[in-house]
């Protein structure tokens, strides 16, 4: 597995580098991307020879779904990701099918390599072979709301097309709602009456006493489940946390299972914490390696998900 | 001439009709929407018996599909066999039968079957196409529509919430399409804020040694939805299964005028999220 690192500032590559990155990624506000924390459109030229002389690659993500765009901002839009493929930029991240339809033209095909981003989630292996039969991509970023039992016909179809996957670290990515899929951070749809905790309706600051309440009853035969269930959903909209699928267990099993590319992506930390985290991922993928090279597979499983159990993940 | 149709929901026909409303529905509603929009976990091939009875009572029938994984998958293609057996023996009409896709998954499962049924853009899926907000409504443009038309999808269902929205409807040049060659169903009145796979309300945690085979429940979803107050906005939202949504009971739209406005031309009502 390789470690893909986001960046969103030329300083970072050299100690990201320093820390276990292996393939970097960024976004810029001038082309439609998902997600907080930009690159200036003026640093991609430095940073694609900057990454070149590491002896990495770098990837760019135009990755928006929403991506509204006017006939002459296309042309514009199209016209800079080909200035970008003319520099050297190795791969382009997408979602939206209008700009893939755009960067899979066959009459101009681009250098660079497409991705499949994770904001178009891939949670069968028909939507790999539906956007698979569209394009011709050559990753696929795997959404982590997926387990790795579910994921093994996706891994075989990409395996069988020479199609790489990539997952993200359970640790600093572990959003229970679909990616690109989700409204909770759209504030025109409600109206405030205080400032949202980190600009989010999923992050409720509320006493539970009077947080849910229960809807008209359908199910009459089941109301004994209702106590419980109201608990349960406290607990998870305030202190709690929403149930996750990804854990230290899938992590191997994806790991396991050849998935090639491993990421840390948010891209809005600070440059320390950036750092902070690749070194984490590197961490964890050494202890992955190391008992997976040393022990029988159930044992090194074991004593991963063991070790990993200690992770402290105060001070991300 | 704005259609009007129904979506039941967790619901099954037979509560609909145990509840006395059956009568009710069929007299007021052309269109009943079956099936689950949002989870996997509620996908049963009884749908398509009830689709041929809401058929026989005069009814047309959208087929809602969800998000899916691979047994997701699986049950919507044994879905979809059963839907075109139906159709070979005349026991349902495909002229009067729609379905609503959520995931790509089923849209190649819909090509692989040769559906000989019209396929419409769910409300996990519009997005690709429109983006909305409370005042205005967007499409990204032409190329976005031309994507699904190539794929033989002209209608969107979403939900909005404004009155009147600002679109770019009536500047559709300017961003490559054409305002007629597309169909708006509006659902009301609730709209789905987010969608999980990991169930709010149904999953129990998983173990840090385990890896989840999916997603488990006891479709918890069936016995109530949730509200939840949220102490940062004014507005209720809804807690249904995988699903929260904003609830907007008040009236959402001034006249059929200004939803002929929207391109929409058809309405389906949620009692339940």
């Amino acid at each position: 597995m390789k470690i893909v690192s986001c960046f969103s500032d030329l300083k970072e590559l050299e100690p990201l580098t320093g820390a276990g990155a292996q393939e970097f990624y960024t976004a810029v506000s001038t082309l439609p991307a998902f997600g907080p924390g930009f690159l200036s459109g003026a640093a991609l030229k430095p940073a694609i020879k900057r990454v070149h002389a590491l002896g990495k690659k770098i990837a760019l993500a135009v990755n928006a779904i929403y991506a509204p765009a006017t006939v002459k901002k296309r042309a514009a839009i199209m016209e800079r990701i080909r200035e970008l493929d003319d520099l050297g930029m190795d791969a382009f991240i997408v979602s939206n099918p209008y700009i893939i339809g755009m960067f899979s033209d066959r009459a101009r095909p681009l250098r660079a390599k497409l991705y499949l981003s994770s904001v178009q989630p891939v949670f069968n292996s028909l939507t790999a072979a539906f956007f698979a039969g569209r394009s011709g991509f050559s990753r696929v970023i795997l959404p982590n709301q997926l387990t790795p039992s579910e994921a093994r016909k996706i891994l075989a179809f990409c395996g069988e097309r020479g199609i790489e996957t990539e997952i993200f670290d359970y640790r600093f990515f572990g959003c229970p709602f679909v990616n690109g899929r989700c409204q909770l951070h759209r504030p025109d749809y409600y109206t405030l009456r205080s400032a949202l905790p980190e600009g989010s309706l999923c992050r409720i600051n509320a006493k539970p006493g009077a947080l849910v309440k229960i809807g008209s009853l359908e199910t009459p035969a089941r109301a004994g489940e209702l106590p419980g269930l109201v608990k349960r959903l406290t607990f998870r909209l305030t202190c709690g946390r929403a149930p996750r699928l990804s854990n230290a267990a899938t992590f191997f099993d994806f790991f396991r299972s050849g998935v090639q590319y491993f990421k840390y992506g948010t891209r809005r930390d600070p440059p320390e914490i950036k750092v902070r985290k690749v070194r984490a991922l590197r961490s964890m993928l050494d202890l992955a390696e190391g008992f997976s090279s040393s022990l029988p597979q159930e044992e090194a499983r074991r004593a991963f998900i063991k070790e990993m159990d200690k992770w402290d993940g105060s001070g991300f | 001439m704005i259609e009007k149709g129904i979506r039941l929901g967790t619901m099954t026909l037979e509560d609909l009709e145990n509840s006395g409303g059956l009568g009710a529905a069929v007299r007021g509603f052309s269109w009943f929407y079956l099936g689950p929009e949002f989870c996997e976990n509620l996908l049963d091939a009884s749908v398509c018996e009830e689709a041929v009875r809401l058929q026989g009572l005069g009814r047309k029938i959208c087929l809602l599909t969800p998000m899916l994984s691979e047994k997701g998958a699986r049950l919507v293609d044994s879905v979809f066999k059963k839907l075109l057996r139906l159709v070979r023996r005349g026991r349902l009409d495909a002229k009067r039968l729609e379905i609503t896709i959520n995931d790509f998954g089923a849209l190649e499962l819909a090509k692989r079957n040769r559906l000989p049924f019209r396929l419409n853009a769910g409300r996990l899926l519009y997005y690709n196409v429109f983006e909305g907000a409370g005042d205005w409504l967007k499409i990204h443009n032409g190329l976005a529509l031309k994507f699904f038309r190539e794929l033989g999808i002209t209608r969107y269902e979403l939900s909005t919430t404004g009155i009147r929205p600002r679109t770019n409807f009536g500047r559709g040049r300017i961003y490559g399409f054409d305002p007629r060659s597309f169909k708006v169903t509006l659902y009301y009145p609730y709209l789905n804020l987010t969608s999980a796979r990991a169930c709010m309300l149904g999953m129990p945690y998983v173990p840090p040694e385990e890896s989840a085979g999916g997603v488990r429940c006891a479709r918890e979803c069936r016995i109530c939805p949730f509200e939840i107050n949220h102490p940062s906005i004014k507005e209720k939202l809804v807690l249904r299964g995988n699903t929260v949504f904003l609830h907007f009971p008040e009236k959402f739209y001034g006249s059929e005028k200004d939803l002929a406005g929207l391109r929409v031309d058809r309405l389906v009502y949620c009692p339940f999220p």
